[in-house]
């Protein structure tokens, strides 16, 4: 479960709230859709329910974000890697850089953990499996198309084997096809208990992964109706 | 948490005076001036120098190991996003060193915009790392690809050198926009800055050339026998003329522009960048030299070669000749590299730069 | 690393098996910091070592071999040649024409071509060509990937092995970049024809997006490989690394202390160096 308890937040530097007082809950395998404008908060908010806010981007943070109970105040960020993962927009500023293979640009993740490298392997094989792209593993990471580019970066994340997955506009650069492929992923993986909170301007995509709305502007939730998605 | 700080100031303080001490009175100096108006103990006192700055470091260093049992000072330089940013810094020097740069058939290298960039936004130990990785990377990482260079690798040492000094000076603040800046602070400050560029040229820059008019091969040309650091102005040579002319237009183009932005942005920034840039000019100037008259014979490859044939020409040394060549060059190329690095940080979101470690440090404070 | 591999099933030993970067010749298979101690020990000879029949003698021992068995002396020779013509041409007319000499081979103008002018730029194109030789043989027969995961096996630190490597996927994107700004630019009017002054302003329009797209890039990526556990100190288990023998080790401690014994042997002044 990740909860956000009454969480404002402001950016290093600047004096403007980017979040006002959100309290916000997604439970075990539930699905939480985040709609709202452009400069709304989305963004934010999802990179203070993943912990990289204030623990990567610094700036200052109050109230309590909690991951099954647990506040994350004062954690580093290489310590929440595991307990929650975050997808963003653009698949290919998400790549490493580093990898020659898919296999190995999945690996990283469970590399960094310290995993002795069966476990690594079995998690990758785990990962690549879940997505259905078993058959990208040996080629190169720069090389796919974008909604295949999507898929490795979503494999990264899972093959840390998060409890809790934020999604910050996870299909925005892809094409039908890849919308489709990354669609089908997410209901598979909220049906394995994991929490996923979705920020997403296509209504149509949270309509059919049966999301719970929840709107936000001007960095306060806001009803769901109200909001122009 | 000031007094830790100020125990490793000084300790490192005395023993990089310690070091001078003990490696200048170990040996003794020739201090009278060889060719080229540097004596021939420069570089040995250069050596000493550069010991010591190391040595001081280290010292500095095991006092905050002691301390803290941590290196705070060094590791905090290379977070995440500054490890992330360097294989692009790299990338950038190597890309716009040879394709921009070449697109546009200018005589300047631009190959350390990248390095530049980490030292102002990390930190100079950040910057210093970047430009080593930078040019061991074109050589030996691209090596079998179309874009690496076996000749990068000897530069490695002017290309720390910019990286640490490009760290200091954003430490320092050099890079801190100043916008709407007093008329009267203005005026004072870019007289301060002019005061400071001239400084510079009188005696970093000039005494490069002192032979060129004084020396065997022209003592006539130093009509009342005194051989002042604008000797060589009386040359008769026709290329040094045609050279001069060139040099001052581009200097007084240079002049122009940049008052024409500091009339209308009121932005004394500029001048800070401007002399900054200067400076790490000259010194890459007088680091490099040695490399490219030993490594390379004195060339490069590029069209600063002309300059290096002129000066040898002229009757300098081949060491001499690529000093006099770089002298020129080098000010040039990194005040426009300042210059640009100055203009893209100013107009980029602060919300990027802050945070890198030294960001907003190097910036200032950010607005709304 | 070894004993590690030996838990593995079968399926995954092969899987890994298929990771590591191909090496077609007996001189790919050799180790990727074997290689490079091998390029750069030939360059500090080459530079520390003086006279024509010692850099030749460097190039058939030390370059031509390695050469032979990676079947890339075509490849090796012909780089080197294209790298090193550039520089000989520039040495050449500075320092055949400048060079003051007893001996005058031919006069163009007010110029004098000195044979010892001619010496030293031989000298200089020689050494350069030999050092290249030796840099351009390493990255032939060499994957740069596997080396770098040597290095991160040899105890660099994840951190720079990650700063080293990323910057050959860098290199490409970023000129990638670049021409799309060049050609947005020069249809929007961007003038990188003109004279020197237009040339000279058209650089910020140039550079500006390319470098303000890598901050925005370095931004995402950044935090990406946080929530991936970048930060996290502590040894990592790789999946594959570059072989490594003994024989191999002890090449390449030789090579390393022939190199110092040369350059004390420089420093002391017991050997002159070039050029």
């Amino acid at each position: 479960m990740l909860e956000l308890r009454s969480v404002s937040y402001r950016y290093a530097g600047y004096r403007r709230l980017a979040l006002d007082r959100v309290d916000l809950t997604v439970a075990d395998g539930e699905i939480v859709g985040l709609v709202g404008p452009n400069e709304g908060g989305k963004s934010t908010l999802c990179l203070v329910a993943a912990g990289l806010a204030p623990g990567s981007i610094g700036g200052v943070l109050t109230g309590a974000v909690l991951l099954d109970g647990e506040s994350l105040a004062g954690r580093p960020t290489h310590e929440l890697a595991g307990q929650v993962g975050i997808v963003f927009a653009d698949p290919a500023s998400q790549r490493s850089g580093i990898a020659g293979t898919v296999f190995e640009e999945v690996a990283i993740g469970p590399i960094n953990l310290g995993l002795p490298v069966d476990d690594t392997v079995a998690r990758v094989r785990g990962a690549l499996a879940a997505l259905g792209i078993e058959d990208l593993a040996l080629c190169a990471p720069d090389r796919l198309s974008g909604g295949q580019s999507q898929l490795v970066a979503l494999a990264s994340i899972l093959a840390m084997r998060p409890r809790h997955l934020v999604l910050d506009e996870p299909t925005a650069e892809l094409d039908p096809e890849g919308r489709r492929l990354v669609e089908d992923a997410l209901a598979s993986l909220a049906r394995t208990g994991t929490a996923l909170l979705i920020a997403e301007h296509d209504r149509q995509l949270l309509a059919s992964l049966g999301a719970r709305l929840v709107a936000i502007d001007g960095g306060r939730i806001v009803p769901a109706e109200g909001a122009a998605a | 948490m000031i007094s830790r700080i100020w125990l490793r100031v000084l300790v490192g303080g005395a023993a990089l005076a310690g070091t001078v001490f003990i490696g200048l009175s170990g040996s003794s100096f020739d201090t009278t001036p060889a060719a080229g108006g540097v004596p021939a103990g420069a570089n040995q006192f250069m050596l000493v120098l550069a010991l010591a700055l190391i040595v001081g470091f280290l010292f500095y260093e095991a006092v905050e190991w002691l301390q803290t049992r941590r290196l705070d000072s060094i590791t905090h330089q290379f977070t995440t996003r500054t490890i992330v940013l360097m294989p692009f810094a790299i990338a950038l020097n190597i890309v716009l060193g040879q394709t921009v740069a070449s697109a546009l058939k200018l005589p300047i290298y631009l190959d350390s915009i990248g390095t530049i960039l980490v030292g102002v936004l990390a930190g100079p130990l950040a910057g210093a790392a970047t430009g080593l990785l930078s040019n061991l990377a074109w050589t030996f990482m691209l090596a079998s690809t179309p874009f690496g260079s076996p000749y990068a690798w000897p530069f490695a040492i002017t290309a720390t050198e910019i990286g640490l000094l490009a760290g200091l000076f954003g430490y320092l603040g050099a890079f801190r926009p100043r916008p709407r800046t007093l008329p009267a602070m203005l005026v004072a400050g870019v007289v301060a800055g002019a005061v400071l560029l001239g400084a510079l040229l009188w005696y970093g820059i000039l005494p490069a050339y002192r032979d060129l008019g004084c020396g065997p091969g022209n003592a006539a040309a130093s009509p009342d026998g005194v051989c002042t650091p604008i000797a060589f102005l009386h040359t008769s040579d026709p290329l040094f003329i045609a050279l001069a002319i060139v040099l001052l237009a581009i200097v007084i183009m240079a002049a122009v522009v940049l008052l024409v932005r500091l009339a209308r942005d009121r932005d004394l920034g500029v001048v800070y960048v401007l002399v900054a840039g200067a400076v790490c000019g000259v010194v890459s100037a007088f680091i490099s030299t040695p490399i490219a008259a030993l490594v390379f014979g004195g060339v490069t490859g590029s069209g600063t070669d002309f300059l290096v044939a002129a000066f040898q020409q002229a009757g300098s040394s081949l060491e001499d000749a690529v000093r006099q060549q770089s002298l020129i060059s080098d000010p040039i190329d990194k005040t426009i590299t300042y210059l640009i690095v100055f203009t893209l940080l100013a107009s980029t979101s602060r919300r990027l730069t802050a945070r890198f470690p030294q960001g907003e440090r190097a910036l200032g404070t950010v607005e709304d | 690393m070894a004993d590690e591999a030996a838990d593995l099933s079968a399926p995954d030993a092969q899987l890994l098996a298929r990771l590591i970067p191909p090496t077609p010749t007996v001189w790919d298979r050799y180790n990727p910091l074997t290689k490079a101690t091998l390029a750069a020990a030939t360059t500090i000879a080459a530079l520390g070592l003086g006279g024509y029949l010692t850099q030749g003698l460097l190039f058939a021992a030390l370059v031509l071999p390695g050469a032979i068995a990676g079947r890339v002396v075509w490849r090796v020779v012909r780089t080197a040649a294209l790298v090193t013509l550039p520089l000989a041409v520039a040495v050449g007319l500075v320092s055949v024409f400048t060079r003051p000499g007893l001996t005058i081979l031919f006069r163009v103008g007010p110029f004098d071509a000195t044979l010892e002018g001619l010496d030293f730029a031989a000298r200089v194109v020689v050494h350069l060509f030999v050092m290249a030789a030796a840099l351009i043989l390493f990255g032939a027969t060499t994957s740069p990937r596997a080396f770098v995961v040597d290095l991160e096996r040899r105890g660099v630190s994840p951190r720079l092995a990650f700063a080293i490597g990323a910057v050959l996927d860098t290199v490409p994107a970023i000129v990638e970049r670049a021409r799309e700004v060049l050609e947005a630019q020069r249809a929007r009017g961007l003038d990188t024809e003109g004279g020197l002054l237009r040339r000279a302003t058209s650089i910020l329009p140039l550079a500006g997006p390319v470098v303000v797209g890598a901050l925005h890039h370095v931004e995402a990526r950044s935090l990406a490989l946080e929530a991936r556990g970048f930060g996290r100190p502590g040894p990592r288990h790789l999946l594959w690394a570059p072989a490594d023998t003994a024989t191999e080790r002890a090449i390449r401690w030789l090579l390393l202390v022939a190199v110092v014994a040369l350059v004390v042997a420089a420093a002391t002044g017991a050997i002159s160096h070039a050029p």
